[in-house]
C-alpha cells in the first residue's frame, strides 16, 4: 500500500508494519493506523505516521534517554488488549512537543505510546504518576539549558 | 444534561455496567468511585483535557531540526 505523506513523501507501507491503536491518541480518535520509521541515524527519535492522513505525524522518542528507570505500570487487561502478557513484550516511546523556542522542547512522560511490534498493536496510556509530567522538558541539545548546568556542578566538583 | 440528585453512598448506573457512586461529602469535596469495564478508561477531565492539547502540540505541523532533540 502507498501513503502520501507530506513530510516523507510516498511512503510504500507493507500491511505488516502498520499498527492499530486500541485506544487513540487522545484528540485523534479518528486516526487508528500508524507506521514508525526511524528518525536520522544518532537522532534517537522516531516519527509516528498516519496511514490515513498524510499529513499528520508525531515525532516520538524514548523516555528512557532522559529517564532511565522510566516504567510503564501496566495491567492484565492492558497487556491483554495489545495482547502481550510481559511488559518485555512492548516498547515504549513518549511524544516530543517541539515549539518554536528550544527551551520549550519538552516530551509527555504521563501519556505514553506502548507499541506491541510483533502483533501490530499500539495504544496511548495515562500512568497515574506525579512524577511523571505532562510536559517534560527536555532543555538539551544545541540551545538547551543543560550545558552551563553541567558546567557549574564540574566547577563546584573543582572548588 | 441529566440532572439527578444522590445522598453519600448512592449511585447512578450507566447503561448496564458503568456505575458512578458518591463515597463521601465532606469540606466542598465529593469523592467518587467508578465501576466499569476495563476498556472503559475514566480519567479526571482536566487530565484528559491536558493530554489533548499536548497531543495536538505534538502533531508536528512544521518541519523541525531532529539531529539535536534528545539531551546526551
Amino acid at each position: 500500500m502507498q501513503v502520501t505523506t507530506t513530510r516523507f513523501g510516498v511512503l510504500e507501507v507493507a500491511p505488516e508494519s502498520v499498527y492499530t491503536f486500541t485506544q487513540p491518541i487522545i484528540g485523534f480518535q479518528e486516526y487508528r493506523r500508524f507506521v514508525l520509521l526511524a528518525g536520522p541515524s544518532e537522532s534517537r527519535v522516531y516519527w509516528l505516521q498516519s496511514t490515513e492522513s498524510g499529513e499528520l505525524a508525531f515525532l516520538l522518542m524514548n523516555p528512557r534517554d532522559v529517564m532511565p528507570d522510566y516504567t510503564v505500570p501496566l495491567n492484565p487487561h492492558d497487556l491483554s488488549e495489545l495482547a502481550a502478557s510481559t511488559m518485555e513484550e512492548l516498547e515504549v516511546y513518549t511524544l516530543v512537543v517541539v515549539p518554536e523556542d528550544p527551551a520549550k522542547i519538552r516530551t509527555n512522560l504521563k501519556a505514553p505510546i506502548v507499541i506491541n511490534r510483533k502483533r501490530h498493536l499500539a495504544k496511548q496510556t495515562v500512568i497515574d504518576r506525579n512524577d511523571y509530567p505532562i510536559q517534560y522538558f527536555l532543555a538539551g541539545g544545541k540551545a538547551g539549558a543543560r550545558e552551563p548546568r553541567r558546567d557549574q556542578s564540574h566547577a563546584r566538583t573543582n572548588a | 444534561m441529566l440532572v439527578l440528585t444522590r445522598k453519600e453512598n448512592e449511585s447512578i448506573m450507566i447503561g448496564s455496567d458503568i456505575e458512578v457512586k458518591v463515597l463521601d461529602l465532606k469540606d466542598n469535596q465529593v469523592k467518587i468511585g467508578v465501576v466499569a469495564p476495563r476498556s472503559v478508561t475514566v480519567h479526571r477531565r482536566e487530565v484528559f483535557l491536558a493530554i489533548q492539547a499536548e497531543n495536538a502540540q505534538a502533531a508536528v505541523p512544521h518541519e523541525v531540526d531532529v539531529s539535536n532533540l534528545i539531551p546526551r
